[in-house]
């Protein structure tokens, strides 16, 4: 729009001038002149001409009427308010270069309605030429944009406040063009990394990204851009300080209305901070597995279902088995096929119910190719909802703990049982604290019930009235210290009184305190049977002695009926050579003489039997053991020859006199060269050979022996063949050897039986002791004849 | 000495017996051999001579009652008087049992033995 109206009217003046010359020439211009005038006055535009110089001399009927201005008015544009003050100086300075140049113009600026309102317009102004090419004048075209310049005011507006949103956010956004070269970075992203955008828009950019993550970063953006699809990668971008930080880029493809892309737009999102966690969750996960793997136990894991996904080498070197045949369910081939059975449905129990496993199984062991016995326990692990993320477990070798555990069970069974049959228990005790322990059977022979409190009432109420003083005596002593052994007797509820021995010796528990362990036996069987055997002892002694006297009566008329006989026949035979005419007188004194000497035999059979027989006390004097056996087997000879047994004797030379009664060890002498006999009595297949033997076992003691070839005798029934009534024989007594033994006994010798180990039969012996002290002084009286 | 009768053979361990018992028997008219045990009589040329045995019961070695079941078994007819120290009833019914013409117990009276004596000559169809 033109500023200078004198413009205008210069050049009509100049048109004027020239219309002057030719009167048609000018009715004909002002006829055209007034079509021109119509015409622009119809072009729906506001239109103005202008002179050379730039003075408004016309302007069409819009532009009056928009204005509200006459013509004249229009002129003074420059002054008049028509132009928005502010578009002013621009106006002035474009239009007044174009005019002073003589090129056109195009202004975009503010004019007032006549209503006050300002629109704005596109002003645009080109030169007029005469045929010469003179510039002639100016026409201006004003055109109303005010609609279209307000709506891209509003896009204007909406895009910085956009872009202000945009450069706001904390993230880097930038967007791209469909092949992928940046046209846009958010603020933010360029103060980032430092940059322009001119130097980060198309591939600038990637100066700043990570040189190691650059390949991978392009390789995917490409593969992003290939697909079409939002995409993501992870790389690390320069700051502008030099240093590096992750970032997730985020794309995203806009497409138009053919469904092409048009753009791409993106959001870098900073995951420093989570990366460097990963980064420490990864060496934590790798410290864990170093731990896990280093630690002396086996362990695993298990998904919430309960499929093993971890096994440590541990574990897999202990059984011999892989990862991959372990997993999943595969475990169960590690242990044995029984255990697998048995534990599986509990796993799988402890799954389902979300309750610590705990199990026993026996596990393949590879080393020793055998299975060992483990505890296997797991416990889940579980968020702060109760939902079970994972499984974790153990499996601890419990072989030898188990089997020493078993071994210690069986050796307390044992033990146990031991106490039940012999009917002993033990017991611990503690005076200092009055505390004890009793085992199972204590409280057996206490008729209490096991675990009842030990009080003292409850000892009170057992013990036996008559030995309660003694009793309380003993464990008033008991706890002073020093070891105890009592024999004392409890009188039962029913009434019933058992005999106990009670024995026991000082030890100190870790406090220092003195603690008696020690043992109770019931003894009542045993004291009622010795009352019992007491009792019978007398009866039994005048038993023994006849038993004796009729062996030894059957050996005292074999003895005496020998030389009687040949008295008889001497007699009857110097009897018949007296009565022959002549008489026979040489042969009857021979006869005679015969006679005296069978006589005399006989007499000293007597006198030896009374020698043996009439010694009615126990006296004690140096016996010749040998000379006394001797005796026994001259006694003996005739028996062992009618029971067809070789009877050999081997004695010691120089065997020390010993001290003892010699007619007693002589009855026991022949009461084992008896017995031998005796045991041999059915022996048909064999020699009957009895030997007899005495030596000298060492500097104490002097032993004699006598060894047979009999039926022997079961080796279990040793303890009782020294019973009162025991015997291997049908219809006897075997009453003699328990006479034996204990005239050897109150000699303080032994007397004992063995089987022979080298051949059929039993050897019975007996050792006394050579410099025996002073013999039992209850001595023995019981008279032998 | 000189034979006079039928051969009467002891056998007996005990040298008293063994050297009184023959003499006896002389004089009774019987010839007389001694022997000290069981395997000696059976070893000795007298075995098949001998018209009565007097055979102890207990002696080491073969006892008397096995002299008689070896003779036995040899068949050999000798009859036989056992003379024993231990004179109870049940040995004597035992050894009667067996086979024995007599058991004398010791000492025995020159009747008794007499008696035996001939009852086993009679049985063995000798006579004195």
């Amino acid at each position: 729009m033109s500023d200078r109206p004198t413009d205008t009217r210069e050049h009509n003046d100049r048109d004027a001038a020239r219309g002057d010359d030719r009167d048609l020439a000018m009715e004909v211009l002002r006829e055209n002149e007034r079509n021109a005038r119509l015409v622009v006055d119809s072009i729906p535009g506001l239109v103005a001409l202008l002179t050379v110089d730039g003075q408004v001399y016309f302007a069409n009927r819009r532009l009056l009427d928009f204005t509200g201005h006459s013509l004249d008015e229009l002129q003074h544009w420059g002054t008049n308010g028509i132009v928005y003050p502010a578009d002013l100086p621009h106006v002035v300075e474009v239009f007044s270069r174009s005019i002073a140049a003589g090129t056109s113009y195009d202004i975009v600026q503010r004019l007032r309605r006549a209503d006050g309102h300002y629109r704005w317009f596109q002003n645009e102004g080109s030169p007029l030429r005469d045929p010469d090419g003179q510039i002639a004048g100016w026409c201006v075209l004003l055109t109303d944009i005010d609609d279209r310049k307000r709506a891209e005011d509003a896009i204007r507006a909406s895009e910085g406040q956009l872009k202000q949103i945009t450069d706001s956010i904390p993230a880097l956004a930038w967007s791209a063009l469909p092949d992928g070269s940046a046209d846009f970075f958010s603020q933010h992203f360029l103060d980032f990394i430092g940059m322009t955008a001119e130097q980060a828009s198309g591939w600038g950019w990637g100066a700043a990204v990570h040189a190691d993550d650059a390949l991978a970063l392009t390789l995917i953006w490409q593969a992003i851009i290939a697909s079409g699809e939002p995409g993501e990668a992870e790389a690390r971008l320069r700051r502008h300080d030099g240093s590096f930080r992750w970032f997730l880029f985020r794309a995203s493809p806009q497409r138009d209305e053919t469904g092409a892309i048009s753009k791409w737009f993106g959001v870098n999102t900073d995951i420093e901070d989570r990366k460097r966690a990963e980064q420490e969750l990864r060496a934590s996960e790798l410290n864990l597995r170093r731990l896990t793997e280093t630690i002396p136990a086996m362990l695993w894991s298990a998904t919430p279902d309960g499929d093993i996904d971890y096994c440590n080498t541990r574990f897999l070197t202990y059984t011999g088995f892989s990862a991959g045949e372990v997993i999943n369910d595969g475990w169960q081939r590690t242990i044995h096929p029984e255990d697998a059975a048995r534990v599986g449905p509990i796993w799988l129990a402890s799954v389902t119910r979300r309750e610590p496993y705990r199990v026993e199984v026996r596990t393949y062991h590879a080393a020793d190719q055998t299975y060992r016995w483990c505890t296997v326990s797991a416990l889940p692990l579980l968020d702060e909802d109760g939902t079970i993320l994972k499984w974790y477990g153990t499996i601890v070798d419990i072989h030898d703990w188990k089997v020493a555990q078993e071994s210690l069970r069986r050796s307390q069974d044992f033990l146990t049982e031991a106490q039940r049959l012999s009917s002993t228990g033990s017991f611990s005790w503690t005076p200092s604290i009055f505390q004890a322990t009793w085992s199972d059977e204590v409280y057996h022979i206490f008729g209490v019930e096991p675990g009842a409190p030990l009080t003292d009432a409850l000892l009170d109420s057992r013990i036996h009235p008559e030995d309660a003083a003694m009793w309380a005596e003993a464990m008033s002593r008991a706890r002073s210290g020093g070891g105890f052994s009592l024999d004392y007797r409890l009188l039962m509820p029913d009434n019933s009184v058992k005999y106990l021995h009670q024995t026991a010796h000082t030890t100190y528990d870790d406090a220092g305190r003195v603690e008696y362990i020690g043992a109770v036996q019931d003894v009542t069987a045993r004291e009622l049977s010795e009352q019992a055997l007491d009792k019978i002892r007398s009866e039994l002694a005048h038993v023994v002695r006849a038993t004796s006297l009729s062996a030894l009566t059957a050996s005292i008329a074999h003895e005496v009926n020998q030389p009687l006989s040949g008295i008889m026949t001497n007699a009857a035979t110097g009897l018949r050579m007296l009565d022959v005419t002549p008489p026979d007188l040489d042969g009857a004194r021979e006869t005679v003489r015969r006679t005296i000497r069978d006589a005399n035999r006989a007499s000293d059979v007597i006198t030896h039997l009374r020698a043996l027989f009439s010694r009615r006390e126990f006296t004690v004097e140096p016996v010749d053991l040998n000379e006394a056996a001797r005796e026994v087997v001259a006694l003996s000879a005739s028996d062992m020859q009618r029971h067809h047994i070789t009877l050999q004797t081997n004695f010691a030379l120089h065997l020390p006199p010993l001290p003892g009664d010699r007619i007693q060890l002589q009855q026991v002498i022949l009461n084992l060269l008896r017995n031998a006999a005796e045991a041999m009595a059915d022996v048909h297949d064999r020699p009957r050979r009895l030997l007899i033997r005495t030596e000298r076992e060492n500097d104490q003691w002097v032993r004699l022996s006598v060894r047979d070839t009999g039926t022997g005798f079961n080796p279990e029934t040793i303890a009782r063949l020294f019973g009162a009534f025991y015997t291997t024989k049908e219809g006897g007594m075997g009453i003699g050897l328990f006479v034996s033994r204990s005239i050897i006994e109150r000699h303080q010798g032994r007397l004992w039986a063995e089987p022979n180990s080298d051949g059929p039969g039993s050897t019975f012996a007996f050792a006394l002791p050579i410099a025996a002290g002073v013999l039992k002084d209850e001595g023995m009286t019981e008279r032998t004849s | 000495m000189m034979r006079r009768g039928p051969l009467v053979s002891v056998v007996d361990d005990d040298e008293s017996i063994r050297e009184s018992l023959p003499d006896l028997l002389r004089l009774l008219g019987f010839a007389s051999a001694g022997f000290p045990s069981a395997e000696a009589f059976l070893a000795s040329d007298l075995l098949g001579e001998t018209s009565c045995l007097l055979l102890d019961v207990a002696m080491p070695g073969m006892s008397g009652p096995e002299l008689q079941q070896e003779l036995a078994t040899r068949k050999d007819q000798i009859p036989i008087v056992f003379i024993t120290a231990h004179g109870d009833h049940e040995t004597r019914a035992r050894l009667m049992a067996l086979g024995a013409v007599e058991c004398l117990a010791k000492p025995f009276s020159e009747s008794a033995l007499l008696d035996a004596l001939n009852a086993a000559l009679r049985t063995g169809g000798a006579q004195p």
